[in-house]
C-alpha cells in the first residue's frame, strides 16, 4: 500500500484542483493532488474552450461578469500560451430585442468590459462565413483557452513548487478523526493497489461528483449536474468567437478553437456524470440552432459531437435573487465555496463547486486564502501575476523552425514548453523523427516518442490530450496504428496494445457517431476499412483479444 | 542530392526576428487587421478543405514527394496545413516552393480537392516575393525565372549571341554562383522572335502562342498556324504577353494577375463574337482554361469555356465532320509524353487521338509521370538535381525504348517536358503539331 501525507489532499483533477495545487505549492503548503482519470479529462476540457470576457454575462450576472473580464486579462497574462486572442464578437440578429443592446452595453460598461461596434460592411468582410443579415456587431475581448494545456501547465507549475498529482488514482473514502478530516483512502486503478494520503485539510474539486463525495463524509452539498452539448467542426469557420446578442441561449456561440470551431452548447439537468454521450437528436437541434448566425452550417463538415456536465451548486441554479443563507456560503452567485464545518460540523473540508473555466483562478484563490489561514500560512497568493510557464529561450523557437520547416513547430513549442529540447534534440539526429505521426494536428514522430515515453501518460487518450494526437479531421483514423509501435516500445505500460487500440477508437467513435453524415460519414467508412477490414479488429473478439469496436463493424 | 530538412528553411536566413511564440495569434500576424483576414475562406474553399478525407492518394502521386522525402507532399502542405492556416499558422515558404503546380494532386484526388489552389493562395498569402528563396541574390534570381516574357524579348534581339553568352560554361558558372540558376539545367536556346504573317480570310480562331513559341520556338508557332489555314482558318495572333504561369511559380502573383487582365482585354473581342481561343502549350492553356476565369471582369467568364488545346480542338472539328482528313502515311515510330498540365485539363489525349487518324504512325505512351522540369523549377540550383531526380523514370523509360528501337523520337505537347527529356535521355522531342503537319504534307520530312 503506497502512503503520501500532505498538509492538505485535493480531489479532482480539473482546472479548480490543479489550480488549487500550483496556488497552495506558491504559498508554500505541501499538498497532493487525486485524479481518478487523468488531468482534465472531465469538464475542463468538455466545454466550448471559451475564454469569457463577461459580456455574456453582462446584463444577467454582473458580478460573473466583473470576474470574468479580470479573469480574463489575467490569463492572458499568466498563460499566453494557452489563450488565443482571437477577441469575439456578438452579433445582433433581425428578430432580437433591440432594448438588450442597451442594457448589454450598459452591463458592459459598468463591469469593465470593453466594447467597440464594428461597421457591418467591414464585419462581413471579415467574416464571410456571417449571417449577411446582421443587424448589429459588436466586438469585446472573448478568446479561446486549451483546457488542456492550460490545466497540464498549472499541474507543470505546481510540480516546480513541490506539488504532486496522482492521476488515475480513485478516492474511495475520506478519512475521518474526530470531527474533523485525516485524509483519503483509495485505490490505483492502474495497479490494483490501495493507497492513502494523509492530509488535516481535504478538499473537494471533484466537479459534478462532489455532492457524492462530500456525501460520503457525511456533509451534504447539492450539485446539479448539467449536461451541455458541443459540436466540433472540421476548422475555422470564424476567426473569432461570435456570440449572439441577446439573452444566453442554446447554441448560440461559436468559438475557433485550434484548428476547429466550437459550437455550443445545450442545458439539460442529468442524474450522472457519466451522462456525456451526445445524441443524433441534439446534434441536429444545434444545427439547427446555430444557422441563425451561420446560415451555410448545413454544409459544414462536423467531426465529433461531446459533452461535458456542469457542476451547478443549487443555490446558483435558483432564480435569480434567490437567497444564499447559511454560513461559510456563497463567495459570489458564480461559485460556492462551502466550508463544511459551518454547515455539517464536519473539521478541515472544504468543497468548491459552480464557476466557470474562465474563474478557474479566482477559486483556487479563495480555496488556498481559505486553507491558508486554516493552516496560519501568511503568504499572499501569488497566481495573478506569476506566469504558468517560464519563458522558453528564443533560439529554442529558431530551432524549431530550420528542423521542422513544414510542421507547426510553433504549435508544439507552445505545448511542451522544456519537454520540446530533447524532442528536438531527437529531431536534429534523427530527421525522420521530424516525419508527421498525426497529419492532421501535425505532431511529429518524436513529440509522440516523447509524451508516450511520459511519467503522467498511461493511456492513448492521455497522450491525445497532450498532443492533439487524433483530434484533427481523420479523427485517428491513421494516428491510431501509428503511434502503436511507440507504445509497445514502453516495455509493457500500455499492455495489452489491442485494448488501447480499441478504447481509443471507440472513444473517438463516440463522438463521431451522432455525426455520421456527409464528408465525416466518408471519412468513417475510410477508417472502418482501415480498422474493420485490414486490421481485422472485429465486433466480439476474433481478432483474438477480444477487441470490440462498437457499431463500427 | 542532399536530403537535408534545413534547406527548405528559408525564414531566419532570410533575417527573421526572434520573438515570443506567438505565430498563432492574429496580433502576431501583423497589426493591420484586415491583412489578418485574407485567412478567410470562400464558401467554396470550405467545401475544398471539407471534402478532404485524407486519404493521402495525392501525397502517393506526387512527383516531389516520391523523390525527395524531406517534402510532406501536397496532403499536408494543402488541406492538412491549411486548417493550420486558418489558425495563424503559416509552414515556412521554403517548404512550399517544392510544389511545383504540376497539378498531379489534383487529378488524382478521389474527393475534387484543389490541393493546389491552396497551396497557390497560401504562398501568394505569405507575400512569398521576398521569403520562398532565402537570399537576395536567390530573389533576383525568382524574379527574373517569373519573366520568361521580358527575357524571351531580350534573347530574341540578338539570339545567336545570346546563345553563344548562355552556352559559355563561365557564364552559367557565374549565373549558378551569383543567382543560383544551376550551370546544368538545360536553359532553352533563343530564336527568332515568332512573328506570323497575316494570312488568308476564313472563320477565325485566336491563337495563343505562348512564350516557349514567342521566343524558342518560333518554328512549331508557325507550324500550328500553317495547319490550321490548311484547315481553312484564319488564324488571329494579338500581341498577348506572357500567360502568367512562370510569374505564379515564381511568386510574382500580383504580376501575373496583371497579365491575365491584359490578355483578357486583347482577347475580349474575339471571345465576344464566339471565336475560340487556341493554345499550343498546355501550360498556357491550363491557365487560361481555370486561372483566367477567376479574374474579376466580365469577360473572364467566357475564357474558360472557349480555350481549346490545339489538338482537343482539332479532335472537336473531327468529330463533327469538318478535319481535313487528307492524310498522307507517316511512317515513324514516336514516343508520346503527355505533360502534367495536360492531364490536368481533363481532355484525355487528343493528339494521340489525332495520330490514329493518320496512316503508319505507331506511337507508344510513355505513362512514366512528370519530366520534372515544371517551368523554371528545374533550372533553380538547388532544385536542378531534384528535377532529374523526378524525371528519372520518364527518362529510362525512353532510353531503353530508343535503345530497344521502338522509337526515335519523344512527341510532347509542352516546351519545358521537350527541353528536359532531351538533356535527361538525350532524345529527339518536339511538338506533336510536326507530325500533323508531316501527314498534310506541310513540312519537310521531320526526323
Amino acid at each position: 500500500m503506497a502512503r503520501y501525507s500532505a498538509q492538505v489532499v485535493i480531489i479532482g483533477g480539473g482546472a479548480t484542483g490543479v489550480g488549487i495545487l500550483r496556488d497552495l505549492s506558491l504559498r508554500g503548503i505541501s499538498s497532493v493532488l487525486v485524479e481518478q482519470g487523468d488531468l482534465a479529462h472531465g469538464t475542463s476540457s468538455r466545454f466550448h474552450g471559451l475564454l469569457h470576457s463577461g459580456a455574456r454575462y453582462a446584463v444577467k450576472d454582473p458580478v460573473s461578469a466583473t470576474e470574468c473580464i479580470e479573469e480574463n486579462k489575467i490569463l492572458k497574462h499568466i498563460a499566453p500560451g494557452c489563450v488565443d486572442t482571437t477577441g469575439g464578437w456578438f452579433v445582433q440578429l433581425p428578430g432580437d430585442e433591440v432594448d438588450y443592446a442597451e442594457a448589454w452595453l450598459k452591463g458592459c460598461e459598468t463591469a469593465g468590459i470593453p466594447v467597440q461596434e464594428v461597421p457591418l460592411r467591414e464585419a462581413l468582410q471579415r467574416e464571410p462565413l456571417l449571417a449577411k443579415e446582421a443587424a448589429r456587431v459588436f466586438e469585446v475581448p472573448d478568446a479561446a483557452v486549451d483546457g488542456f494545456k492550460l490545466v497540464w501547465e498549472n499541474a507543470k507549475s505546481a510540480r516546480r513548487y513541490g506539488g504532486r498529482y496522482l492521476t488515475y488514482h480513485r478516492v474511495e473514502a475520506i478519512l475521518r478523526e474526530g470531527e474533523g478530516v485525516a485524509g483519503v483512502r483509495g485505490e490505483n486503478l492502474l495497479t490494483g493497489e490501495s493507497f492513502t494520503v494523509e492530509a488535516g485539510i481535504v478538499v473537494n474539486a471533484t466537479g459534478a461528483w462532489a455532492d457524492r463525495l462530500a456525501a460520503s463524509a457525511g456533509a451534504s452539498l447539492e450539485v446539479v449536474r448539467d449536461k451541455g452539448i458541443l459540436l466540433a467542426f472540421n476548422h475555422r469557420l470564424f476567426h473569432r468567437v461570435i456570440n449572439r446578442l441577446r439573452p444566453p441561449g442554446d447554441g448560440d456561440i461559436f468559438v475557433p478553437h485550434e484548428t476547429i470551431t466550437i459550437l455550443g452548447t445545450t442545458s439539460e439537468w442529468v442524474d450522472t456524470p457519466l451522462d456525456n454521450q451526445p445524441t443524433g437528436r441534439e446534434v441536429e437541434r444545434m444545427m439547427a440552432l446555430g444557422k441563425a448566425l451561420l446560415p451555410a452550417i448545413a454544409g459544414k463538415r462536423v467531426i465529433r459531437a461531446f459533452a461535458g456536465v456542469r457542476p451547478l451548486h443549487r443555490s446558483d441554479s435558483e432564480l435569480a435573487g434567490g437567497s444564499d443563507g447559511g454560513m461559510g456560503r456563497e463567495v459570489s452567485r458564480t461559485f460556492a465555496l462551502i466550508d463544511h464545518e459551518a454547515e455539517d460540523g464536519v473539521k478541515g473540508f472544504l468543497s468548491i463547486v459552480g464557476g466557470k473555466f474562465t474563474t478557474y483562478r479566482l477559486m483556487a484563490e479563495k480555496v488556498s486564502d481559505w486553507v491558508a489561514a486554516k493552516l496560519a500560512n501568511d503568504v499572499p497568493c501569488r497566481t495573478a501575476t506569476e506566469p504558468l510557464q517560464p519563458e522558453l529561450p528564443a533560439h529554442l523557437s529558431r530551432q524549431a523552425k530550420v528542423l521542422l520547416p513544414c510542421a507547426a513547430a510553433g504549435k508544439m513549442l507552445q505545448r511542451l514548453g522544456q519537454d520540446a529540447v530533447p524532442v528536438l534534440e531527437a529531431i536534429a539526429r534523427d530527421p525522420g523523427k521530424g516525419e508527421l505521426l498525426c497529419e492532421c494536428e501535425m505532431v511529429t514522430v518524436a513529440e509522440v516518442e516523447k509524451i508516450v515515453a511520459d511519467e503522467d501518460a498511461h493511456h492513448l487518450a492521455d497522450v491525445r490530450r497532450k498532443t492533439r494526437l487524433g483530434m484533427g479531421t481523420c479523427q485517428g483514423a491513421f494516428c491510431t496504428y501509428r503511434a502503436l509501435p511507440l507504445m509497445w516500445r514502453e516495455g509493457g505500460k500500455y499492455d495489452p496494445l489491442s485494448e488501447e487500440l480499441v478504447r481509443f477508437l471507440n472513444q473517438r467513435w463516440k463522438g463521431i457517431r451522432p455525426v455520421l453524415w456527409g464528408d465525416q460519414l466518408r471519412e468513417t467508412e475510410l477508417t472502418r476499412a482501415i480498422y474493420a477490414g485490414l486490421l481485422a479488429l472485429r465486433e466480439s473478439g476474433t481478432n483474438g483479444d477480444g477487441g470490440t469496436l462498437c457499431g463500427m463493424d | 542530392m542532399k536530403g537535408t530538412w534545413e534547406r527548405m528553411h528559408t525564414q531566419i536566413q532570410s533575417g527573421e526576428q526572434d520573438g515570443p511564440l506567438t505565430e498563432r495569434t492574429p496580433e502576431a500576424v501583423g497589426d493591420d487587421s484586415l491583412q489578418v483576414e485574407t485567412r478567410g475562406l470562400t464558401v467554396e474553399d470550405s467545401v475544398h478543405l471539407d471534402a478532404c478525407v485524407k486519404c493521402s492518394i495525392c501525397t502517393a502521386h506526387c512527383p516531389v514527394a516520391q523523390a525527395y522525402a524531406p517534402f510532406p507532399g501536397p496532403k499536408s502542405i494543402g488541406p492538412d496545413a491549411e486548417r493550420l492556416r486558418l489558425e495563424g499558422v503559416e509552414l515556412d515558404p521554403g517548404c512550399l516552393a517544392y510544389c511545383t503546380n504540376c497539378k498531379t494532386c489534383e487529378v488524382v484526388c478521389p474527393s475534387g480537392v484543389r490541393i493546389t489552389d491552396m497551396i497557390l493562395r497560401a504562398r501568394r498569402r505569405q507575400g512569398s516575393t521576398g521569403t520562398e528563396s532565402a537570399e537576395g541574390w536567390l530573389r533576383i534570381r525568382d524574379h527574373i525565372l517569373g519573366r520568361a516574357e521580358y527575357l524571351g524579348r531580350l534573347g530574341t534581339v540578338w539570339p545567336g549571341l545570346t546563345n553563344a553568352v548562355l552556352a559559355w560554361k563561365v557564364t552559367r558558372r557565374l549565373l549558378a554562383k551569383t543567382i543560383g540558376i544551376s550551370a546544368d539545367a538545360p536553359l532553352p536556346e533563343y530564336k527568332r522572335r515568332f512573328f506570323p504573317k497575316k494570312g488568308s480570310a476564313g472563320n477565325k480562331v485566336v491563337y495563343f502562342p505562348g512564350c516557349f513559341v514567342n521566343y524558342n520556338d518560333e518554328a512549331t508557332g508557325l507550324m500550328v498556324i500553317k495547319v490550321l489555314e490548311h484547315n481553312g482558318f484564319e488564324v488571329v495572333v494579338p500581341g498577348f504577353h506572357c500567360c502568367g504561369v512562370p510569374l505564379t511559380a515564381n511568386g510574382r502573383f500580383r504580376e501575373a494577375e496583371g497579365n491575365a487582365r491584359r490578355n483578357l482585354a486583347l482577347m475580349e473581342p474575339y471571345l465576344e463574337q464566339g471565336i475560340p481561343v487556341l493554345t499550343s502549350c498546355t501550360s498556357c492553356g491550363l491557365a487560361l482554361k481555370e486561372d483566367y476565369p477567376k479574374v474579376q471582369v466580365p469577360v473572364a467568364k467566357r475564357i474558360g469555356v472557349q480555350t481549346y488545346d490545339l489538338f482537343e480542338y482539332l479532335w472537336l472539328l473531327h468529330e463533327r465532320g469538318e478535319l481535313k482528313e487528307d492524310f498522307q502515311p507517316v511512317g515513324l515510330s514516336l514516343a508520346y509524353h503527355a505533360p502534367c498540365h495536360l492531364k490536368a485539363q481533363g481532355i484525355g489525349t487528343p493528339s494521340l487521338r489525332i495520330f490514329r487518324l493518320i496512316p503508319g504512325v505507331k506511337v507508344e505512351e510513355l505513362d512514366a509521370g512528370c519530366c520534372g522540369l515544371s517551368g523554371s523549377f528545374g533550372f533553380k540550383a538547388e532544385k536542378y538535381e531534384l528535377s532529374l531526380q523526378i524525371g528519372r523514370h520518364l527518362f529510362q523509360r525512353v532510353r531503353q525504348g530508343m535503345r530497344e528501337g521502338n522509337f526515335r523520337a519523344v512527341i510532347t505537347e509542352c516546351g519545358g517536358c521537350q527541353v528536359q527529356i532531351r538533356h535527361g535521355s538525350g532524345a529527339q522531342s518536339l511538338h506533336p503539331v510536326w507530325i500533323l503537319a508531316q501527314a498534310y504534307g506541310l513540312a519537310g520530312k521531320t526526323e
